[in-house]
């Protein structure tokens, strides 16, 4: 399990001998397992939505297969016609997708030492899911080696699970078509929840560190009421991270007095 | 046209639509890497920074905190305290299981 904060589950540096390729990614394997039970049935959701818009199979493949951000994509098959609005579908995926620039900056630490092609592909997978158990994993490993950097095979691991039961279960989703039931009924929605909750809970540092979650909540939660679409995720993200900025400057002008 | 061939039509609007979206989205993906990978970062920034993960993924969940359906409220508060104690899987599984139950009975 990644999410117990124990020293013995701590990836040790990959330079490191004991731990080979192998062992790291199947961790991630395993450690992707429990969100692929959330995931799934939303993806077979939304591959009957997009073959009742009259998307192929292989159209719903080379979408989640290219663009493979799961949010952006029920936008653009809510927002389908034959033939697509180009400028309005790719202007609605910047929307959704815009809190990627964020993740991106607070995962750049952690891929300075990767080749170019290693960060590329790294950036191309990178969705909520891996980023979030990557981010994860490299802030233990942090916490022991002193220095940034995530375990590549671990967030291959990570990666490859997500991206081909994302893939694949679409695919199956609008071959099989809409004959599937509201996933909605059988609680599996809730798994992604529980992820994401013991993923925060792991981020623990105390109550001051902990000050713009409550915020960002609220902010959040208050946007999705009042606003259609996704935009609560970056009302709430930059809403907590005001927070957090005003955080910061309080502890620089104590350690200063 | 067979069934088979059906499965692998593919017209050029929506390839074009496909690859637009593709193009946009890694733009998000790459952007804040590229601009933040060479930089020193003052203490504050990194503090920031640090608040990112924690800041996108509350918000990301906070609609579960928006229903008025009493199932999907009490499913929710059950995660949450089993998140608080226990790892990863066994929060997962019963957090479905009883959220399932719930919204069944209630």
């Amino acid at each position: 399990m990644t999410a117990t904060a124990l020293p013995d589950d701590v990836a040790p540096d990959e330079r490191e001998p004991g731990r080979s390729v192998w062992a790291e990614f199947r961790r991630g394997l395993a450690a992707m397992a429990p969100i692929l039970l959330g995931v799934a049935p939303f993806a077979l959701v939304l591959g009957s939505q997009a073959a009742m818009k009259g998307l192929s199979p292989l159209e719903v493949a080379l979408m989640c297969g290219l663009n493979f951000a799961g949010g952006s994509e029920f936008v653009a098959i809510e927002l389908w016609r034959s033939p697509p609005q180009i400028a309005l579908i790719a202007g609605m995926t910047l929307l959704v997708n815009c809190r990627h620039l964020l993740m991106g900056a607070s995962f750049a630490p952690h891929l300075r030492r990767l080749r170019p092609w290693q960060a590329a592909l790294v950036l191309f997978v990178m969705a909520d899911e891996t980023w979030a158990l990557g981010m994860d994993d490299a802030r233990r490993r942090m916490a022991v080696t002193g220095r940034p950097g995530i375990s590549l095979p671990y967030y291959a691991g990570l990666a490859v699970s997500l991206y081909i039961a994302w893939v694949a279960v679409t695919v199956l989703g609008a071959v099989v078509g809409p004959v599937l039931g509201n996933p909605h009924a059988y609680g599996f929605d809730m798994a992604f929840t529980a992820v994401f909750l013991v993923l925060i809970r792991g981020m623990w540092k105390g109550w001051r560190r902990a000050l713009p979650w409550p915020v960002s909540l609220g902010v959040a939660a208050v946007t999705h009421l009042a606003v259609p679409g996704a935009w609560y995720v970056p009302a709430g993200t930059l809403a907590g991270l005001a927070v957090a900025y005003f955080v910061a400057g309080t502890e620089t002008r104590e350690a200063a007095s | 046209m067979s069934d088979f061939a059906r499965y692998l039509t593919l017209d050029v609007p929506s390839l074009l639509a496909i690859l637009a979206m593709m193009a946009v989205t890694y733009a998000t993906r790459v952007t804040g890497y590229l601009v933040l990978r060479n930089r020193a970062l003052s203490a504050r920034a990194t503090a920031v920074l640090e608040a990112v993960p924690g800041a996108v993924l509350i918000s990301v969940i906070a609609p579960a905190l928006t229903t008025t359906n009493p199932a999907d409220l009490l499913g929710l508060a059950v995660t949450l305290a089993m998140a608080c104690r226990f790892p990863m899987l066994p929060t997962v599984i019963v957090g479905v299981a009883v959220t399932a139950l719930l919204r069944h009975v209630l």
